[in-house]
């Protein structure tokens, strides 16, 4: 069977445009349920009851961050494929940056996280860093190096008062800084992002298409994508990691940032796939393009598997009190079988599968194991954020915070929150939708102008 | 008077560019010959569908390696660290709760493994290393390696007869048709 060579008689002048009455339909309901949801949750969020607030702040920060990850993602992948000068990708390149234009979006589902009755409950430091600011003006830590880890003065602060810690990072753990960096990672990389798909589309319509708008992205990813690293880094320090702000792991930045390459990944071969049964994409994808963003796929699933094991092993075999805490969390009964179910599931059954070309190349199958990467995906970040619920409350509840007073009993879970955080999944996750539609019905869905697309459409690997 | 006895290897064919090996490919894939091969100088890209080539049975051969390697990896510290010698390192567990401990182990041997099958399992396939080839006795074989484009057909091919070949080479196009014969 000889491949059609596609040349640009094949490739329609203006462009395919996504018009569907089925897309817009799923639009309109995605849309209308993220507001519906919205509105509970909010409900939830900021007018019930304190002892379902706290609850529900878990959820929330689980369901945000959980599709924070695919939109940075999408971010990434359109950042990557600019900066390397890839050819094979163009033909998708739109469907990434569709993706990553969902990202200045996602600020309108963190506004919980910036709010004080929100964050009292998720994080701890922020109840205290005022105690801690005074202990650090009344000179805590003199001098230089005062407060390193191993320093005696760290050592007798810290047999002292385990608020040592915070009072030790408090150039970093303060409202201000933290909100100045809350703001910078939705601007910073939002306004990346818009550029770059400006570029893109820009191409589509401009009467003489040049290489101009091509290498005008290609500069412009280069250092953006510096920016791109911060703001996953750093947005899951402040916001996932800062939930125990005396638990630190060096590896945390690019363990996030494996979920997202991976994730994201998944969503777009999804993407593609209905697209493709829509009648789009027909022209310029087929099986070598499946083949690649699948062997990506199983690139970052043995990435992601790098990572959080060396993360593990690391901690593990430290044994270091502060370090340790965190996944002894999580190996507590029922976490552990689901640490462990993480283990095979998001690692060692897809490792295997995708490792058959064959399967790759095809489009279908390949997109079912997307969908079963993403649910571990879930699972994954259901289990970075929520046994720390239970912990928090307990620990709250015992303090004597005022409104934590009904957790005092609860253990490695609160019962019932559950359902909590399927809401938060579908308020969130139904705004992604209704987003990510949006922005694929708005451009065409290849860039096909572009100089490099019969390049692309007729990749080979 | 040479009294060495000669052997048929086969037909060898030049042909002008890439794009004409690959259409002659294609041809020769569909008259149904088996053992035939292409050269040339540069990989062309799809030229493995062009010649109906299966593909290779190399990724089970690598991938029983690997696993091979982990089992050695896991079966070596498991045994002698926990079965022969329980070894208690910081106070960790000396059970299969250990087995953090070993992964990196585990995966160099898999790695490693892997490694080898994928070296000899791919000379063992091309039956390499040898010391000559029957093609070398051809004069214009060298620049497969330069500037040529050629495909043979070897003779033990059910396919092939002396005259029907190289008419069959003649009409998809392919020049200086030059029957190959290797010293027997």
């Amino acid at each position: 069977m000889a491949h059609h060579f596609v040349t640009s008689a094949d490739i329609p002048v203006d462009g395919e445009r996504l018009v569907n009455t089925k897309v817009e339909s799923a639009k309109r309901v995605a849309g209308g349920a993220a507001a519906l949801l919205g509105l509970v949750s909010a409900y939830l969020l900021f007018l019930a009851p304190d002892a379902i607030t706290a609850q529900f702040a878990y959820s929330w920060l689980f369901a945000f961050f959980l599709f924070f990850t695919l939109a940075l993602g999408g971010c990434f992948w359109t950042l990557l494929h600019n900066v390397s000068n890839s050819g094979w990708g163009t033909s998708v390149r739109r469907v990434m940056e569709n993706l990553g234009s969902v990202f200045p979006f996602m600020a309108i589902f963190a506004i919980p996280l910036a709010c004080p009755m929100v964050q009292k409950w998720l994080y701890e430091w922020m109840n205290i860093h005022g105690a801690a600011a005074k202990a650090h003006d009344a000179g805590y830590f003199d001098g230089f190096l005062a407060g390193f880890y191993g320093s005696d003065s760290m050592k007798a602060a810290l047999e002292a008062d385990h608020q040592a810690l915070l009072v030790n990072k408090l150039w970093y753990m303060n409202k201000f800084a933290w909100y100045v960096r809350f703001v910078f990672y939705f601007v910073g990389l939002g306004l990346v992002i818009r550029a770059l798909r400006k570029f893109s589309v820009a191409q589509d319509t401009d009467p003489n298409p040049t290489t101009k708008n091509l290498f005008k992205a290609r500069y412009h990813s280069t250092y953006t994508l510096i920016i791109f690293a911060i703001t996953i880094t750093f947005a899951g320090i402040d916001l996932l990691q800062g939930m125990k702000y005396d638990w630190f792991s060096t590896m945390w930045g690019v363990y996030l940032f494996a979920g997202a390459a991976l994730n994201s990944m998944a969503v777009i071969i999804i993407t593609c796939t209905l697209l493709q049964k829509g009648g789009y994409l027909k022209r310029v994808t087929g099986p070598e393009h499946y083949h690649i963003m699948g062997k990506l796929l199983l690139a970052f699933t043995i990435f992601w598997a790098y990572i959080a094991f060396s993360q593990f092993f690391l901690i593990w075999y430290a044994n270091i009190t502060e370090e340790t805490s965190w996944y002894l969390i999580r190996n507590t009964e029922g976490w552990n079988t689901a640490s462990i179910a993480l283990v095979f599931g998001h690692f060692v059954i897809p490792f295997v599968i995708l490792l058959q070309a064959w399967l790759k190349k095809n489009p279908k199958l390949l997109s079912i194991m997307c969908v079963y990467t993403l649910v571990m995906h879930v699972l994954d970040y259901y289990i970075i954020v929520i046994p720390e619920r239970s912990v928090s409350l307990w620990a709250m509840a015992n303090q004597h915070v005022p409104g934590a007073e009904s957790f005092a009993n609860v253990t490695t879970s609160v019962p019932g929150a559950f359902w909590y955080d399927i809401l938060a999944f579908l308020a969130v996750g139904s705004g992604f939708v209704f987003f990510y539609l949006r922005a694929l019905t708005q451009t065409a869905v290849y860039p096909h102008r572009d100089p490099r697309i019969l390049e692309s459409a007729n990749v080979s690997n | 008077m040479s009294t060495t006895r000669k052997r048929v290897y086969g037909y060898l064919a030049e042909f002008p560019s890439a794009s004409a090996l690959y259409k002659a490919a294609e041809k020769v894939r569909d008259a149904g010959f088996r053992k035939w091969d292409c050269h040339t100088p540069y990989p062309v890209h799809g030229l493995d569908g062009a010649m109906g080539m299966k593909r290779s049975i190399l990724p089970w051969f690598v991938f029983f390696g690997g696993m091979l390697g982990t089992c050695t990896g896991f079966g070596l510290a498991y045994i002698t660290q926990v079965d022969i010698y329980p070894t208690v390192v910081q106070a960790k567990p000396a059970n299969i709760f250990t087995v953090p401990a070993f992964f990196p182990i585990m995966f160099e041997l898999t790695i490693l493994f892997s490694g080898f099958t994928t070296l000899f399992g791919l000379l063992a396939l091309m039956k390499l290393p040898r010391l000559n080839h029957p093609l070398f006795a051809s004069r214009q074989f060298h620049r497969a390696t330069d500037d040529a484009f050629f495909v043979a057909i070897e003779a033990r091919d059910p396919k092939f007869s002396p005259d029907g070949t190289r008419q069959f080479l003649e009409d998809i196009g392919g020049k200086s048709i030059e029957l190959v014969e290797e010293e027997d």
